[in-house]
């Protein structure tokens, strides 16, 4: 298949151009990830590069606004007995950088070019807040809504951000890191091997050994 | 009512039969002056695929403004995938829309393919592309035969079932499961295909192809479902991308986009010769016509693929434990119910960091509240089937 | 159930004459009007076993007209229960009249499936209302379903309606399809 001798970045050299032309010092920075191109602007022109995106990237379509949160999962358990596969203990952030916890990005398609672009902003962690993409993506009404409901991101000049998914008298934010999954904390996880040998064969008299692939496709946490 | 001696006499009103008729509105508005009423459609309702709630506002018939209420399928998916190994996740995520399972996970695996820089063997891409072409037709034979229960038609549906239950057949002959496969591994697939399969699914894709015909004769040439269904929820093209209506709603309103042809080459699609259906008139007829000349696409994409499967293995060398080495991704593609697609951000653990799912149906959604103003409320139902939105896709 | 008052009839006072008993259950078994309700995955398998012709679980008697729970008698819970939907499963099930049966379909509704660990998934629909057969598999075959149906409707057969009246310890054990 193609992918194999394509090189890793494909993007077109014709929107890293108008990209950095219409946005210039909004930039922070930016890259090429394999077929997408990410862009970190300043969280003030959050708003600019969507507009920037709609008039001069020709970006109609809009794929999604969420939220990224760096922090590492907070560990309970010990080594022994992680519930979930440890992920690294260190806050570093992703492609095109980052300073501090929370991100807003969101992905932008444009119809007639066939090319995309993905923003990423930075937000303040005690307080995050962008302004809304929604007098230019009509559509980031009901994006904005899930980000705010599971990370607490601000959206201003949001006509009304209410709860999307979860119920009304929810508390917290789901999707942050430091909002525990209560059942993982009581059970933990049971790692990548079968844990539940094989039955004996009764014909045979001699029993299977137990030992299967390991990596296959098993349900977590069945029990 | 009281029924002692006569009525006492109307009083005479000199009218100018000119205004007559002006005077005629205006006592009926007068006369049916209502209140606005507050319809909740759902979370249970037959015609709502699933739990979702519709809060509509109507003046009599007329629906003033609709308020979608999702999440009451809400599982947590992204949440869960940050607690689960990547095998483990690919399990989780064909779930996410019920219907097409396989095709839901091509997208994840493939990101985890191409972040570990390794690619799947020649026999394994056909193979997925052949069993997402065979879920597309699944999900879309459903839905030629649900759209006309909808609409009021009881036939379509068991026609709709019986040839759904062909194409699962091949599906559960090939992966062992009729949806929820779980087939693909990173880095193939579990295993290769049966033998017989191949004649197999030719026959079936010649079944399909007439019950194409079938159906464009029973239904789409229905003149009671053209009424019911030509001029409702008309989607302009600029309305329904700002949006992010995707898929063949999209396609339907005129928009010639389609990631297998357009979008980054994935699977085998670059190698195929097919078309790509539009319809310019974005209503619920056009949706209908598009999803049925897909389906027969599909058909003959299938048949076009069956002649060349190459010989090999179906899986590369993966290490046992997979580690995702540290990076992000985006990987989208054409799914039976839009564009669907999966942000990952690994850290180089055994499970992911973070995974967005961009769902196709969330989008389509969204748009409800700026279509259902000022239809009328069997017209509700008829936009909602032609949408096609799955609630396990919304509400992920 | 009646409590109060003196016994009226044949039920309240404990002494239905078995080909009577006999008959009823028959009578019932063979018609159970089933609620539509399909939440998720497992809807689409029990919509396959209802309309497909290859399953047809009308030809059991099993009916899915109804689209209010005041005419049911049968409910079969397909899919993940999420937190967000409980209120209205309780309310649905209150509104069924007696006798009425429950069919758990699926791990999710078992108990919580796939999803046991997450914030917003139920782990169970027994959490909320008593269940009679449950059905597992992600998702069951439509034969599976239909086992638990044939099973439901031997176990009505054998049923007490007198006990069933005045609530005296007529539920069983739960059915489990499978073992």
């Amino acid at each position: 298949m193609a992918a194999d001798e394509a090189p890793r970045s494909t993007v077109d050299p014709e929107l890293v151009e108008r990209v950095a032309a219409a946005l210039g010092d909004d930039v922070v920075e930016a890259a090429e990830n394999y077929a997408d191109y990410v862009v970190r602007v300043k969280p003030e022109a959050w708003k600019r590069a969507a507009e920037v995106a709609e008039t001069e990237l020709e970006c109609d379509f809009l794929s999604f606004v969420s939220g990224l949160d760096w922090k590492p999962t907070p560990r309970e358990g010990d080594d022994k007995a992680p519930s979930a596969p440890v992920q690294p203990q260190e806050m570093t952030p992703g492609v095109t950088g980052g300073t501090g916890r929370f991100q807003v990005f969101g992905h932008v398609q444009s119809t007639r070019r066939g090319w995309g672009v993905t923003f990423k902003a930075d937000v303040e962690e005690d307080h995050p807040a962008v302004e809304s993409w929604i007098g230019i993506y009509p559509g980031a009404d009901w994006h904005e809504r899930e980000a705010w409901e599971m990370y607490g991101i601000e959206f201003s000049g949001h006509p009304g951000l209410r709860h999307l998914y979860l119920p009304t008298e929810f508390e917290g934010h789901p999707l942050r890191k430091d909002f525990p999954l209560l059942a993982r904390a009581v059970k933990p996880w049971p790692g990548l091997v079968d844990v539940e040998d094989m039955p004996p064969e009764p014909e045979d008299g001699s029993a299977e050994d137990g030992e299967s692939e390991g990596s296959g496709a098993e349900e977590g946490g069945e029990s | 009512m009281s029924t002692t001696g006569p009525r006492a006499p109307l009083p005479e009103v000199e009218v100018d039969p000119a205004a007559m008729r002006h005077l005629a509105e205006a006592q009926m508005n007068l006369e049916l002056d209502t209140g606005d009423m507050i319809l909740n459609i759902g979370p249970q309702h037959p015609a709502t695929h699933g739990t979702l709630r519709l809060v509509a506002r109507l003046d009599g018939e007329r629906v003033i403004s609709a308020d979608p209420v999702i999440g009451y399928m809400h599982r947590g998916y992204e949440k869960l995938t940050e607690f689960r190994s990547y095998p483990q996740v690919t399990t989780l995520i064909n779930r996410i829309d019920w219907l097409s399972s396989f095709a839901n996970e091509v997208p994840f695996v493939s990101a985890a393919e191409q972040l570990m820089d390794i690619e799947a063997p020649p026999r394994a891409q056909y193979i997925r592309t052949i069993l997402t072409e065979l879920s597309r037709i699944a999900t879309f034979i459903l839905f030629l035969g649900e759209m006309g229960l909808q609409v009021g038609a009881l036939t379509p549906a068991f026609y709709g079932f019986r040839d759904r239950e062909y194409v699962l057949n091949l599906i559960e002959g090939a992966t062992g499961g009729r949806f929820h496969p779980n087939f693909n591994r990173i880095g193939g697939l579990k295993d290769d295909l049966p033998w017989g399969w191949v004649a197999e699914t030719r026959t079936v894709m010649a079944k399909i192809l007439e019950s194409c015909d079938d159906f464009e004769d029973l239904v789409a040439g229905n003149e009671i479902f053209q009424t019911r269904a030509k001029g409702i929820g008309i989607i302009p093209p600029d309305v329904g991308s700002a949006y992010g209506v995707s898929g063949s709603n999209l396609r339907a309103s005129g928009v010639d986009w389609d990631l297998r042809r357009d979008g980054p080459p994935y699977l085998v699609y670059p190698e195929l010769d097919f078309k790509v259906w539009t319809h310019g008139d974005g209503d619920s007829f056009a949706r209908y016509w598009v999803r049925l000349q897909e389906t027969r696409e599909s058909a003959l994409m299938v048949l076009q693929m069956l002649d060349r499967i190459p010989e090999g293995p179906v899986m590369t060398k993966v290490p046992r434990i997979i580690k995702v080495p540290e990076g992000e991704i985006w990987v989208e593609t054409e799914n039976p119910l839009g564009q669907m697609g999966y942000y990952v951000v690994s850290k180089g653990a055994l499970g992911p960091f973070r995974t967005k799912i961009r769902s196709a149906s969330f989008s389509n959604v969204s748009i409800l509240p700026w279509l259902l103003r000022g239809t009328y409320v069997p017209d509700l139902v008829t936009i909602l089937a032609s949408l096609y939105f799955i609630l396990g896709d919304i509400d992920r | 159930m009646a409590k109060a008052g003196a016994a009226v009839g044949l039920v309240d006072s404990g002494k239905v004459p078995k080909p009577l008993s006999w008959l009823l259950n028959y009578s019932r078994k063979y018609s159970l009007w089933m609620f539509q309700w399909g939440l998720a995955c497992c809807a689409i398998e029990m919509a396959a076993a209802l309309a497909g012709p290859r399953y047809d679980m009308m030809r059991l008697g099993v009916i899915p007209f109804p689209a209010s729970p005041r005419q049911a008698d049968l409910i079969v819970i397909s899919g993940t229960v999420t937190d967000k939907m409980v209120p209205s499963i309780k309310r649905l099930y209150e509104q069924m009249p007696d006798p009425k049966y429950v069919i758990s379909m699926g791990s999710c509704a078992n108990c919580g499936g796939p999803y046991w660990d997450s914030y917003s998934v139920t782990k169970g629909v027994d959490q909320v209302i008593p269940v009679d057969v449950y059905v597992p598999g992600c998702p069951p075959r439509p034969e599976a379903l239909l086992e638990g149906i044939v099973m439901l409707q031997e176990r009505i057969q054998s049923e007490d309606m007198s006990e069933r009246w005045r609530g005296e310890h007529w539920r069983g054990e739960p059915i489990v399809v499978g073992s």
